[in-house]
């Protein structure tokens, strides 16, 4: 049975390639235009995919040691950086594959990295704190520590850096790493993202709800009902829709009109474990979801919030033991999806338009 | 997704200095072919190779509907949720806590977190007690009388700095606090590993095998003598003891055997429930009546007791006979031999904000009843119980129900039939100021 591949992709996903990386893979994204896809994995391997066939291109076993723990693509797509628990931070060349920078931070975890927006800074968080760099590796500033753990950073669009941590998130200057705003919440903040304007700010907090900022006004929401944590959260290239995980469904809130208090969210229903990742394509609302039952699903989304399933997958092909979907991410040119499986597997494929 | 077992992971908990890194080091060279990964607090300072220790900050964090239940350590799920995804999984995760912590939050993350309940099972709660210095530290702080209640183990530790009749009031102390844990003594943290790893405390299919010493139950009696009488007129003399009164019940029917003696004792704890009566000496006893032998006199005292047949009664005082001289002497001064005595348990002064107590109760309780009691309390003193365990016979149902609960969590589950074995009842609390005779009130209206 499970040697049969009875569970082809469906709809507008189309057979592409799989490969395997040594561990669970943690992180990946899209090079050189999309012509390579990097994948992290808990071993602290960093692998180079072919980004048409699948065939490795390069690999570095284990150079994070203890593992992988994050990965950004540069804005450029020439250069990413991984992240680990040796505490080091890497800054590679895409087209070789090769590090260019290394930054050691000491001992501890670097749980987060990110490049801004226009490619000019580098956010890590290691503990209690942040540093940002320049393209090279040069130390800009570093925060003063959080008040616990770092969980999760964020670029605005608009050039801030947005930290979450226990019970607060805080905006910094990108140049300077001034406080500009903090907004405090008595929660655990496991997950966040902003709007593309950089108004809305939403977390997904451990008490198996969502709550989110709008920055101009003050005015902050929670929403609860979700039977998990919601740490798998997106926007949509217009901040118009608001995806969220934290159980089985897909919960979209919409930002049109007055919305999203006081409006009933569109709930996309398919999958039969809990949303593990959730990422819109570049353009448009078509939406990837991600989850521990192994399916990936493309949904075609409205603005209200509802949306219906153009697509569907599974990972690793075991309809008896399903792989955790651990991420997705889109090609840069929305014709491609990649998703990587807690076994280590990765799996791309063709996307269709509709 | 992998169908392997659950990661067990024990909590490490005891005020620095109290032997937890020699016993960390001890469990480490002991258990060298397994993989085993230990978190530790930032000051934490073992160095050991075949390890993986990963230090954190003990991030509390609570939740903004200020459920104290809902209270996790924010760092271990972080940190575990990394280390699980690991393809050479550990074989058993330490979490050593400082001395300061609270183990509420510790536990509760194995248990509020999907994710890491998934992944992990909480295997058990170990206290290391500084034998010499506990006492000062008792009175000086909620962290270390918490960590003792939450304990399956306490290890007491550097017992050659402490003699022995300080060990065992000590140890009295600890258990009156904490009637739920098993307590072993050591000098330099060596006690055999097994006796800190792979307990299974917080596995309900376990609650029952280990037959924890809570089982034990306390008695308000601390002695029970049993004598053969013929019809007659005897005496009870007592000498000055201890205390200027003393509480008895004399029934009549006992028999000599151990079963009869702990049913005679389930009997005696209801009549001792009820107001006893005050008996000035000359004055009668009547059988199967709850007294208090007035004892404040000088000297010698007397009291009767008539006896119209053949009969063995039991004795049940609240002090030993040894304590007051205390005689049973027929018509003719002779004294009656005692057929069977027995020392129980006895119930001891409460001085400590923190204590435990056990209930054990024959027969069924009707489950909405006993719904709607048990919400009610882990409502209302869901903070102050820190643990409870034990099991129901829930009428109507043929398998045993068997729980245990952190706070206000409460898990449970049907067991095993009850087949031929006595339908029986088995609750342990432990808490803060827990109103045991309110809490025992409240079980018992829910008996059918």
């Amino acid at each position: 049975m499970s040697g049969m591949n009875t569970n082809g992709p469906r709809g507008v996903l189309r057979q592409g390639w799989s490969a395997a990386v040594g561990d669970y893979a943690i992180a990946g994204g899209w090079v050189s235009g999309g012509d390579v896809l990097v994948v992290g994995d808990a071993a602290g391997s960093v692998y180079g995919f072919e980004g048409t066939s699948g065939s490795i291109h390069w690999e570095h076993p284990e150079i994070h040691e203890g593992g992988l723990l994050a990965m950004s693509v540069h804005p450029d797509g020439a250069r990413f950086v991984t992240a680990g628990q040796d505490g080091r931070v890497l800054i590679w060349n895409a087209k070789e594959g090769q590090v260019s920078h290394t930054i050691e931070l000491g001992s501890g975890w670097v749980e987060n990295v990110a490049w801004s927006l226009d490619g000019q800074r580098l956010a890590v968080s290691i503990s209690r704190r942040v540093h940002v760099f320049d393209v090279d590796g040069q130390e800009l500033w570093k925060s003063d520590n959080h008040p616990s753990t770092v969980s999760t950073i964020v670029w605005s669009g608009t050039g801030e850096l947005a930290t979450a941590c226990y019970g607060r998130v805080t905006f910094f200057e990108a140049s300077s790493g001034e406080i500009l705003q903090q907004l405090e919440w008595k929660g655990s903040l496991v997950s966040m993202v902003l709007s593309p304007d950089g108004n809305v700010v939403a977390c997904g907090s451990q008490d198996n709800s969502v709550h989110f900022w709008r920055r101009s006004t003050g005015q902050d929401s929670q929403m609860h009902g979700y039977p998990g944590k919601p740490s798998a959260l997106a926007f949509d290239d217009k901040g118009g829709l608001l995806a969220t995980g934290g159980g089985e469904d897909v919960t979209v809130w919409s930002f049109e009109g007055d919305g999203p208090e006081g409006t009933s969210p569109g709930v996309l229903k398919l999958h039969i474990k809990p949303i593990t990742a959730l990422t819109f394509a570049r353009r448009g609302r078509r939406l990837a979801s991600g989850a521990r039952d192994g399916a990936v699903v493309v949904w075609s989304l409205q603005s209200d919030g509802q949306g219906f399933p153009t697509g569907a997958a599974l990972v690793g092909g075991k309809v008896d033991m399903p792989d955790v979907v651990s991420g997705l991410t889109w090609r840069p040119d929305d014709r491609g999806l990649a998703a990587l499986d807690a076994s280590g597997g990765v799996t791309y494929w063709r996307v269709m338009d509709r | 997704m992998n169908t392997q077992q659950k990661v067990p992971v024990t909590i490490l908990t005891g005020f620095l200095g109290s032997g937890k890194t020699t016993l960390l080091n001890r469990i480490l060279s002991e258990e060298h072919g397994k993989r085993i990964a230990v978190i530790e607090n930032e000051y934490g300072e073992v160095g050991i190779d075949q390890a993986l220790v990963i230090n954190a900050d003990e991030e509390i964090f609570e939740m903004s509907n200020g459920c104290i239940c809902c209270t996790v350590r924010g760092d271990l799920i972080r940190v575990l949720g990394n280390l699980m995804k690991r393809r050479d999984k550990f074989d058993y995760v330490l979490v050593e806590t400082t001395g300061l912590a609270d183990p509420g939050p510790v536990a509760q993350t194995f248990f509020m977190d999907d994710e890491i309940r998934e992944e992990f099972t909480l295997d058990g709660i170990v206290t290391l007690v500084d034998a010499a210095h506990i006492e000062q530290q008792l009175g000086r702080s909620d962290e270390s009388t918490e960590q003792i209640a939450f304990a399956d183990v306490l290890v007491l530790n550097k017992t050659d700095l402490v003699g022995t009749d300080g060990l065992d009031n000590l140890e009295a102390r600890l258990r009156d606090m904490n009637r739920m844990a098993r307590v072993v003594r050591s000098e330099k943290a060596d006690i055999p590993v097994d006796t800190v790893l792979n307990l299974s405390a917080f596995d309900l299919d376990q609650v029952l095998e280990r037959r924890p010493t809570f089982l034990e139950p306390e008695y308000p009696f601390e002695w029970t003598g049993v004598y053969s009488l013929q019809p007659g007129r005897y005496e009870l003399s007592l000498a000055e003891g201890p205390d200027p009164e003393m509480s008895l019940v004399i029934i009549a029917d006992q028999g000599v055997d151990d079963a009869a003696l702990r049913e005679g004792a389930e009997l005696c704890v209801r009549r001792y429930a009820e107001p006893a009566k005050s008996v000035v000496p000359g004055a009668e006893v009547s059988l199967g009546e709850h007294v208090s032998l007035q004892l404040q006199e000088a000297g010698r005292k007397s009291f009767f007791l008539n006896v119209d047949a053949p009969v063995r009664v039991g004795l049940y005082a609240q002090h030993t006979a040894e304590e007051f001289d205390m005689q049973l002497l027929d018509a003719d001064k002779g004294t009656i031999p005692v057929e069977v005595e027995r020392i129980w348990v006895a119930q001891h002064e409460h001085d400590d904000e923190v204590g435990s107590f056990a209930i054990e109760r024959t027969g069924n309780v009707h489950p909405d009843r006993l719904n709607a009691w048990l919400g009610e309390l882990l409502r209302e003193r869901g903070v102050d119980i820190f643990r409870m365990k034990g099991f129901l016979s829930i009428a109507g149902e043929p398998d045993r129900f068997v729980f245990q609960g952190v706070h206000m969590l409460f898990d449970g589950q049907p067991e095993k039939p009850w087949g031929d074995a006595p339908r029986l009842n088995q609750l342990v609390f432990i808490g803060r100021n827990l109103d045991e005779e309110a809490i025992t009130q409240g079980f018992d209206a829910c008996l059918v």
